[in-house]
């Protein structure tokens, strides 16, 4: 998957893009203005994550452009403002996703699939981590072609955990996901740990292998090297 | 006391003394006057007698001269120098019953060989008299001045100081945050137009400065999430290295603490939007609708806390606030209710049209209620909030004219909104 990043900030840019291209994306990028837009004019992207304030420029004009160059190309944008008009304007201007800064990489990794999923596959695809099989489409887990019992809280970890194989997560990266603002004001991170709980149960009842594994009983990670048993 | 007043009573206070002491000189002014004229008069007289003596006119001892009843002549039987004396005497008054001050002048005269002692007395005018009529005029004058002083109050308190008094106002109903100068206001007295410009900038300048500060303030909580960003995703990086569980631990507190300061300018610049009226275009709410919807959006919080919520909403229930406000006072309120709850707690939520009441149990506050209101205070400064919710809800209700108040009974903690008054669309 090819994407542009348009970040004035050199030490951002370097922490994304680093994160991006282990997980094998080429990654293009932008610092400001005029060299964001040649890049729109002059290649298609899959997804451009673009930073509302740039040198140059406004990063909704560079959002407008891609948009009517390239409808296809998923854009999210990153921005400082966690301001609810700069968040309506983008994304009626056609943004597919708005992130604020600070965000977590997996995060970001976790919108950049969800966003490309739907503009490039349709909404539909299957993410497979050995035996179990995320049907996007359906919101559906299934093992060996037999369809999990999962909560949406649970398919949403789950699908997370499959955006970010071989990652490791904290408790409050998997929080914020899957309870977004509402994460943070709560000091208690226990209620990850029994949805983890739960979704494991579930999978090694249906009979898959149990990937993900504890962290120093801090963070987890779905570890698809595991030896299977 | 008012200017005018004051400035009245002084100027009575200087006129009392001065027509008093105006008083005592007029007093002997005119004594004097009317005694200069009287000591004419009878020197005229004792001219006269003397002339009718050089005549060869004689007479006995009292005699009255042109009706001059007091006139003394007495032929001296020694030789005296010619000359006039003038006193005051006190003389028995019948009709008065009291001696009187009367003037007397006396004249040694020469006439043929003889020496004649010539000599009348009285009086024109009491000298009570004269004190009456004076005090009398003073009292008039004083009046006449009272009146002006009044008049000319009435005058300057009404449309002499109406410049002065239009800009006390509107320095009074001057408010900051509404980045509004008070431009100044024409008039032809100078210490007024002098007053207005001075008011004119020194409010241009307080804009100005207030303006800048709320703009570093937002700016600041936005630039500082750029870095935190960068600590963010670097921290992320380096917990995909293979590390202790020690240093794996570690960069989880620094996640944590990366997450509370983006948190803090988060809130600040909520609270500084707040502040710079950036959520002032009301709409109308349905409180009913946002506090069910808001207790439900925490169910799955409040099971985890294993927390009872016993509920008692009153429908329909509409208030006009900006809808972003709403929601943010909302989930401050509720979460507040969550969060200083305690195993197995606890919360009421009551709305009525008259008002919205969350209750929750809670551990004993150590600090005083009303404090729980200002920035960064905390019941328990080892939690993990930063210590703005309530602050927040505070700034968001003053805002919208609504009244807060705190109240801790029975190990339960009592949050009340009154919503009486609140305009409604």
């Amino acid at each position: 998957m090819k994407l542009l990043i348009v970040e004035d900030n050199a030490d951002l840019l370097d922490n994304i893009v680093t994160y991006l291209e282990r997980e094998g994306y080429i990654c293009e990028t932008a610092e400001d203005y005029d060299t964001a837009f040649h890049k729109i004019m002059s290649f298609t992207y899959d997804v451009v994550l673009i930073d509302l304030m740039l040198p140059g420029g406004d990063g909704l004009q560079v959002l407008r452009e891609q948009k009517s160059v390239n409808p296809e190309t998923g854009t999210i944008i990153i921005s400082a403002k966690n301001s609810l008009d700069d968040k309506v304007t983008g994304l009626e201007l056609g943004a597919d996703d708005y992130l604020t800064k600070p965000f977590q990489l997996a995060e970001l990794h976790a919108r950049i699939k969800a966003v490309n999923r739907r503009n490039n596959l349709g909404g539909s695809e299957i993410v497979r981590v050995q035996e179990i099989a995320i049907h996007t489409k359906a919101r559906e887990v299934k093992v060996d072609g037999k369809v999990v019992d999962l909560t949406p809280k649970e398919y949403d970890l789950m699908l997370y955990f499959a955006s970010n194989k071989n990652h490791v997560l904290s408790k409050q990266t998997i929080a914020e996901h899957l309870w977004g603002d509402y994460a943070d004001q709560l000091d208690n991170l226990d209620f990850v740990y029994q949805h983890i709980k739960n979704l494991r149960k579930k999978l090694v009842n249906a009979g898959a292998n149990d990937y993900i594994e504890s962290v120093y009983s801090i963070g987890y990670k779905l570890n698809t090297s595991k030896k299977v048993s | 006391m008012k200017l005018i007043t004051k400035f009245i009573l002084i100027y009575l206070m200087v006129s009392a003394v001065v027509l008093g002491i105006g008083g005592v000189i007029s007093y002997y002014v005119i004594k004097d006057e009317i005694d200069k004229e009287m000591k004419w008069e009878f020197l005229e007289r004792i001219d006269r007698a003397t002339y009718l003596l050089e005549q060869g006119k004689r007479f006995r001892h009292h005699r009255t001269v042109d009706g001059d009843e007091n006139l003394t002549i007495q032929k001296l039987d020694y030789f005296a120098e010619p000359r006039v004396e003038v006193s005051d005497t006190l003389i028995w008054d019948e009709r008065l019953e009291q001696e009187e001050l009367n003037v007397r002048v006396s004249a040694y005269r020469t006439i043929g060989d003889s020496s004649y002692y010539i000599s009348t007395y009285g009086n024109m005018i009491e000298s009570d008299d004269i004190r009456e009529a004076v005090v009398q005029i003073l009292l008039w004058i004083l009046g006449l001045q009272v009146i002006g002083a009044v008049g000319i109050g009435f005058l300057v308190s009404g449309p002499l100081f109406k410049p002065f008094r239009n800009t006390l106002d509107r320095i009074r109903n001057f408010k900051l945050n509404e980045k509004e100068y008070l431009p100044a206001e024409k008039t032809n007295v100078k210490e007024f137009a002098d007053l207005n410009q001075f008011v004119e900038e020194m409010t241009q300048k307080a804009v100005r400065d207030y303006k800048n500060l709320k703009e570093f303030a937002e700016n600041a909580s936005h630039e500082i999430q750029t870095p935190l960003a960068i600590a963010k995703g670097n921290l992320e990086l380096l917990a995909e290295t293979d590390l202790s569980e020690e240093q794996y631990r570690h960069v989880i507190k620094l996640e944590k603490t990366v997450k509370k300061l983006s948190r803090l300018s988060e809130s600040l610049a909520l609270l500084t939007k707040i502040e710079n009226h950036e959520f002032d275009n009301d709409q109308e709410v349905n409180l009913s609708e946002l506090v069910k919807e808001g207790i439900d959006a925490f169910r799955e919080f409040i099971e985890l806390n294993q927390l009872e919520v016993e509920t008692d909403i009153q429908d329909g229930v509409i208030i006009n606030m900006h809808p972003v406000l709403a929601d943010i006072f909302w989930t401050n309120l509720f979460q507040n209710a969550i969060r200083h709850n305690i195993d197995q707690g606890k919360i009421k939520v009551e709305l009525t049209e008259e008002k919205l009441r969350i209750s929750n149990t809670g551990e004993e506050l150590d600090s005083p209620p009303d404090e729980l209101f200002q920035r960064f205070r905390k019941g328990n400064p080892n939690s993990e909030s930063i210590g703005l919710g309530l602050a927040i809800i505070k700034r968001i209700a003053d805002q919208n004219d609504l009244s807060v108040s705190y109240e801790h009974k029975n190990a339960w903690h009592h949050i009340e909104i009154t919503l009486k008054g609140v305009k409604r669309g």
